[in-house]
């Protein structure tokens, strides 16, 4: 029993830093229908830029906020330069973009933070030791049924229904929210009624990157450690976590997060002959069969309508 | 007095140019229908005067040059356009696509609210659904929601693009009906463009008849169904 609800916890830890991705994830692709292959490495930007500041003695508390800021920097920066210019041709090239993307931000990180000298992989760079946001001392932790739980995965979930609430509220009781969920329902309409649709998708790359970078400061955080191929398997849960939860809703996203998070470490420990390493294998044949139920994910619309 | 006046209205897509300078007039309290068959360039007239797409020409309302105006600020400056086909916000409920469309109005929500309620007597229909998801409703009703969105920005001038395509004509009379009320009761005025001409004409102040982008035909509906080669060539009665 200890066991199964430590397991669960720390799994519910996990996920949350799938569920912080995946909502950056599908902010983004409820309002433009763009899937940003970079938001992973936008994160590990933020993380590294946080690790920075770190550096220069600025407290990891002010540290984290400005991380946050310079995810919306760079959200904005991606959207104007790059994003908007291809989005009038096709969708599809946004996608190259950001591949594109992903593959910059990732020499970049190598080349500030990583002591190469040339554009590698990222596999195998420089580990840089990083300050976790929450105690984790091998004694920080509260026992509860006769299970340890750390202070780092409570802190974790925390933050995660925190964050959760506060973008419930304002999808769905601002105004800011209604033109969101307007954009995101009939761009052509939301122009009709006078929304700035440039403007609420602009607001959704800046929200996204910015929640983005703090997933990545827990990320690194959790880690204690931050390299280039840091957030490489992170991003696919996150994927991994909107597409179960539904492409096109944040509720889905924080429920997909968790729930891969819980099953892979439920699994982990539980069936011998997956251990840690098919534990991945596992949270897609749940995808799978979830998919194949509902091809619209577990809280994602499907687009049917009346005629 | 004049609302809305077009001067050699230009618009079309990327190089294909589809109106070739209309002149249109809507004067306050007026219902100015504009008919044609397919391809004639009606979505594109409404468009070009809501401003989400690129045009030529002057457009004046109020006898204020809006050409150059962003299609959030057309909104603020009274014109709101109920589009063709389903004009509304699927994934919303009723209610809120009610709000949204009050998103310019900076009158608070106590006023907002009313003006709800008020929509939901006239659309009893609409009421009833108030908490579903507009992608739910039957076509009449998204085409009652959509009109009832556009009156939410609380418009001097109604764009109405063929908000009978696709209803059976029973809801299409009621529709009407609607508009007519409106226009009478609260001096709405409303340009709208249709393809059924025996219906539209009837209620109509004023008609223009639009081939190829260009306007072939104009008066008042008795004078256009009056003339034996109008009438056969075009409007089919």
């Amino acid at each position: 029993m200890e066991l199964f609800l430590q397991r669960t916890v720390d799994g519910l830890s996990e996920g949350s830093v799938y569920a912080l991705l995946a909502l950056g994830l599908v902010i983004i692709y409820r309002g433009t229908g763009h899937l940003n292959f970079a938001h992973g490495e936008m994160a590990l930007f933020c993380a590294y830029a946080v690790y920075q500041f770190g550096e220069w003695g600025i407290p990891i508390g002010i540290a984290v906020v400005m991380g946050m800021g310079v995810g919306f920097l760079v959200g904005a920066t991606a959207e104007v330069a790059l994003v908007r210019p291809v989005a009038r041709k096709s969708a599809f090239a946004v996608f190259i973009v950001t591949i594109g993307l992903f593959q910059f931000l990732n020499w970049l990180d190598g080349a500030i933070w990583g002591g190469q000298q040339l554009p590698n992989t990222g596999v195998g760079s420089k580990q840089i030791s990083y300050p976790s946001l929450f105690p984790s001392a091998d004694t920080d932790f509260v026992s509860i049924f006769g299970a340890e739980i750390t202070i780092k995965s409570l802190g974790t979930i925390g933050l995660v229904l925190v964050l959760s609430a506060v973008l419930f509220f304002v999808f769905n009781r601002t105004k800011l929210g209604l033109a969101m969920r307007a954009v995101a329902s009939n761009a052509d309409s939301a122009k009709l009624v006078g929304i700035r649709t440039n403007t609420v998708l602009m607001l959704s790359w800046r929200i996204a990157a910015a929640i983005g970078a703090l997933g990545g400061v827990v990320t690194a955080g959790n880690a204690q450690s931050v390299s280039q191929s840091l957030m490489f398997s992170v991003f696919i849960y996150a994927s991994a976590a909107a597409t179960l939860g539904g492409f096109d809703s944040p509720l889905g996203a924080v429920v997909g997060g968790l729930a891969i998070g819980v099953i892979q470490n439920l699994t982990a420990g539980y069936v011998e002959w997956v251990g840690q390493e098919m534990k991945v294998g596992v949270s897609f044949l749940v995808i799978v069969a979830v998919l194949l139920v509902k091809p619209s994910g577990l809280f994602g619309t499907a687009k049917v309508e009346r005629v | 007095m004049t609302l809305l006046r077009t001067r050699g209205l230009t618009a079309g897509y990327g190089p294909v140019t589809v109106l070739h300078g209309l002149d249109l007039e809507v004067a306050e309290g007026e219902i100015v229908v504009i008919l044609g068959a397919n391809g004639a360039g009606k979505t594109t007239t409404m468009r070009a005067i809501s401003g989400t797409i690129p045009r030529a020409g002057s457009v004046e309302f109020e006898g204020h040059d809006v050409h150059k105006s962003a299609p959030d600020a057309i909104v603020r400056a009274g014109i709101a356009q109920v589009p063709q086909g389903r004009g509304t916000f699927p994934e919303l409920s009723v209610e809120d696509n009610l709000k949204v469309g009050a998103f310019v109005r900076r009158d608070g929500g106590g006023k907002i609210g009313a003006d709800a309620l008020r929509w939901f007597e006239v659309f009893p229909r609409l009421a009833e659904r108030r908490s579903q998801r507009a992608g739910s409703l039957s076509g009449g009703e998204q085409q009652m929601l959509a009109i009832a969105r556009a009156l939410m920005s609380r418009p001097k001038l109604l764009l109405c693009d063929e908000p009978s395509m696709g209803l059976a004509p029973l809801i299409t009379q009621e529709l009407f009906q609607v508009l007519e009320r409106l226009n009478k009761e609260e001096g709405l005025s409303v340009l709208l463009v249709e393809q059924n001409a025996n219906l539209a004409m009837h209620m109509a102040d004023r008609v223009y008849l639009l081939e190829t982008g260009r306007i072939v035909a104009s008066g008042s509906a008795a004078e256009l169904s009056a003339d034996d080669s109008i009438r056969k060539a075009y409007l089919g009665f």
